[in-house]
């Protein structure tokens, strides 16, 4: 029993907190931002299964996670109100080519992590983007201007 | 230049009613800060403290964190000063010393060990007037062993009560 209540309450722990460290962090591989997922991986399985080597622990909380992982999808699916908690809110960065500063700002994100983004979708320049969106997942959509 | 379908200006470009989003989103990292924070300051243990019995007989120092974690390996160290001559020193530990702890060793092995109305009682013999005795007990936190103990330590010569330490011990999931 213990082990799916501690599957319970780590789950909540790191929905909340990948919630809270920003989407950057999420989708980024800058060097810090992977120590963060690391050691998060690591420490979260400690914590899980302790001493506990079986294979009865190991279904138990794998179980106890994938139900968990199809409750919030569900509840995201059918609760529109509850989305944005759950999953956020896509943020504009960039329209008609001007980086928009106090959306970036508030992801903590800079102007050479949107180049770099840019960058790895083939564009050279913003001037050649029409608006870029921070999504949800932590990934950035540009969507370039016609005839770009 | 139309927004992408599903964007709302107002709320995704603008950030309009958004700003709520950013407090709460700092006020829950400013509660994950305040873990590691607290741990600092030894609310989650592990951090050893003494616990001390002082009569004319002799001193009991019990030296043991009361604050652990499940699966933590952990010490006690018993430290008797006999300021009078105990004749037949045995160590009494209540329940929460075993309950839902492994006991991996104690040194020096005492030379009886036996059950008092469940509790653990150790014969530790002679103890000349001025001389102490240390037991060291090491034990490690059974992970499904989670919530608040009470714990005693008590010393006796003979059949005679001499001094007595009772600590609170809790253990963190």
């Amino acid at each position: 029993m213990d082990l799916a209540i501690r599957a319970i309450v780590l789950y909540a722990f790191v929905t909340i907190l990948t919630r809270v460290v920003g989407r950057r962090e999420l989708s980024s591989l800058q060097p810090f931002d992977l120590i963060l997922l690391i050691v998060l991986g690591d420490s979260i399985q400690q914590g899980l299964t302790q001493d506990d080597y079986s294979v009865t622990g190991a279904a138990i909380v794998v179980g106890t996670i994938a139900v968990l992982q199809v409750a919030t999808s569900y509840v995201s699916f059918r609760v529109p109100f509850l989305r944005p908690v759950l999953d956020g809110q896509p943020i504009v960065v960039v329209e008609d080519g001007k980086p928009i500063e106090r959306n970036l700002h508030r992801e903590r994100l800079s102007l050479e992590d949107l180049m770099e983004e840019a960058r790895q979708q083939q564009i050279g320049s913003l001037d050649e983007v029409e608006w870029a969106v921070l999504e949800t997942s932590g990934a950035i959509s540009f969507l370039k201007k016609s005839g770009s | 230049m139309a927004a992408p379908d599903e964007i709302d200006l107002g709320r995704d470009r603008d950030l309009r009613g958004r700003d709520k989003d950013l407090w709460i989103r700092r006020s829950l990292f400013a509660l994950i800060a305040l873990i590691p924070l607290l741990a600092l300051f030894n609310v989650f243990g592990q951090r050893p403290t003494t616990a001390k019995a002082t009569v004319p007989a002799a001193t009991l120092s019990v030296y043991a964190p009361t604050k652990l974690r499940g699966g933590l390996i952990w010490e006690a160290r018993f430290h008797i000063t006999a300021h009078q001559e105990l004749k037949n020193a045995i160590l009494r530990l209540g329940t929460g010393w075993a309950e839902g702890m492994s006991i991996n060793t104690l040194e020096p092995s005492p030379t009886g060990e036996a059950s008092h109305n469940g509790q653990l009682e150790f014969t530790l013999g002679h103890i000349p007037q001025n001389q102490s005795f240390i037991l060291y007990m090491q034990f490690q936190v059974n992970p499904t062993n989670v919530g608040h103990r009470s714990r005693s330590t008590t010393l006796f010569d003979g059949d005679t009560e001499v001094a007595a330490v009772h600590q609170k011990v809790t253990v963190f999931p």
